[in-house]
């Protein structure tokens, strides 16, 4: 399921101009900006960056084949969370606590040792865990400028925006009901005299 | 990422409502300069609502929603068209698209059978595909506003929609 194969679900964006010899720059700003695991041994919650299309473990960006014959850049943006469910954190706390209790011989922590208690749980749950992947495909037209990210989700478009615009120094444009217009030729004066329609009235109009 | 989406929703809530009636009064085909004529068929799921704050919508789900007794009242009371599922056909190609009128996302797109051998041709035939489906849709919304901006040439659409609006839910 996604941009080449079976349904697909996408925003459609537009892109500034490319520079010129963008291939060499772009594969060093993917590679730049290129995704890295998680260190489950770290605080980091959330980790994303861009992988090949074909594969969501290789980050590594070629000029040669950056562009497809058809003059498309596809690649993915991977986005992955490692985050323990305040659930999940409380339970395993609360039975570490128990614990301690028994063996301390005493009926309760005090805050800072029950702080320091949660702190433990949240690093061993961590290191048991595996993140949450995330992989969104992306098609960049480089003749047109056109790209489509396949996600609706209004996040995961802020995420990719803002992604992008770091990465490429490119400003990005969503394709929305004025843009299309631009898109398919439609002179700047000719966009700016709709802001003179009113909403029309379809029903009921009784003389 | 608004692209003065509030200011200019209605234009694509009146796009969504005038290509139902366009299809309907002219058996399904719509003109459209460059393209030829599209065939234009709502399917399975079709949302109206009110325009204003305090929106009220009202969704259909049949397998010719456009038909239906609700999706035409909803339309007498002044909803106009939200979403739609459009099945568009141009030429021997058929194409399946939700739109969403506001911000023109499609959802479950439907692309005809590729025919291409090896994985970078289905790709690359998938790509033109996918670029003919934008066309097709951003043609028959560019066909809509330059209508609707031609005071002239909308004024006797208006009135047939008007008439139209009547009629079907009568």
């Amino acid at each position: 399921m996604g941009i080449v194969a079976g349904t697909v679900s996408y925003l459609r964006f537009v892109s500034a101009d490319l520079p010129d010899g963008f291939e060499v720059r772009f594969c060093d700003a993917l590679n730049n900006h290129a995704f890295h695991e998680i260190d489950a041994h770290s605080d980091v919650e959330l980790q994303r960056g861009w992988v090949r299309f074909d594969d969501a473990f290789e980050a590594n960006f070629e000029p040669p084949t950056l562009v497809d014959s058809g003059g498309h850049m596809l690649f993915r943006l991977r986005i992955d969370t490692l985050r323990i469910p305040n659930t999940t954190l409380k339970a395993w706390t609360t039975r570490e606590d128990r614990e301690r209790c028994v063996k301390l011989n005493r009926d309760k922590l005090s805050k800072k040792e029950r702080d320091q208690l949660k702190l433990e749980v949240k690093k061993k749950l961590r290191l048991r865990s595996l993140p949450k992947m995330q992989l969104v495909e992306v098609d960049w037209n480089v003749s047109t400028g056109e790209v489509r990210l396949a996600a609706t989700s209004k996040a995961v478009a802020g995420q990719f925006i803002d992604a992008f615009e770091k990465t490429f120094e490119i400003k990005l444009d969503p394709v929305g009901l004025l843009k299309v217009l631009w898109l398919r030729g439609l002179k700047d004066d000719e966009i700016d005299a709709l802001a003179l329609l009113e909403p029309e009235r379809f029903h009921l109009i009784r003389r | 990422m608004q692209d003065s989406r509030d200011r200019f929703a209605f234009l694509g809530r009146e796009f969504l409502t005038w290509l139902w009636f366009a299809s309907e009064t002219n058996n399904g085909f719509i003109a459209v300069p460059e393209l030829g004529n599209v065939r234009v068929e709502f399917g399975q799921r079709l949302t109206l609502e009110s325009a204003g704050n305090v929106r009220e919508g009202s969704t259909v789900s049949a397998d010719a929603p456009s038909q239906t007794e609700e999706a035409r009242t909803a339309l007498r009371v002044g909803k106009k068209v939200a979403r739609a599922r459009l099945l568009l056909d141009l030429g021997e190609r058929h194409f399946e698209v939700g739109l969403d009128a506001e911000t023109l996302t499609f959802a479950g797109v439907k692309l005809p059978t590729l025919m291409a051998g090896d994985d970078a041709m289905k790709t690359e035939e998938r790509l033109r595909l996918l670029d003919e489906i934008e066309n097709i849709v951003d043609s028959l919304y560019v066909t809509f506003v330059n209508l609707r901006r031609d005071e002239a040439a909308w004024e006797p659409v208006r009135e047939a929609l008007r008439t139209w609006v009547q009629e079907v839910a009568a």
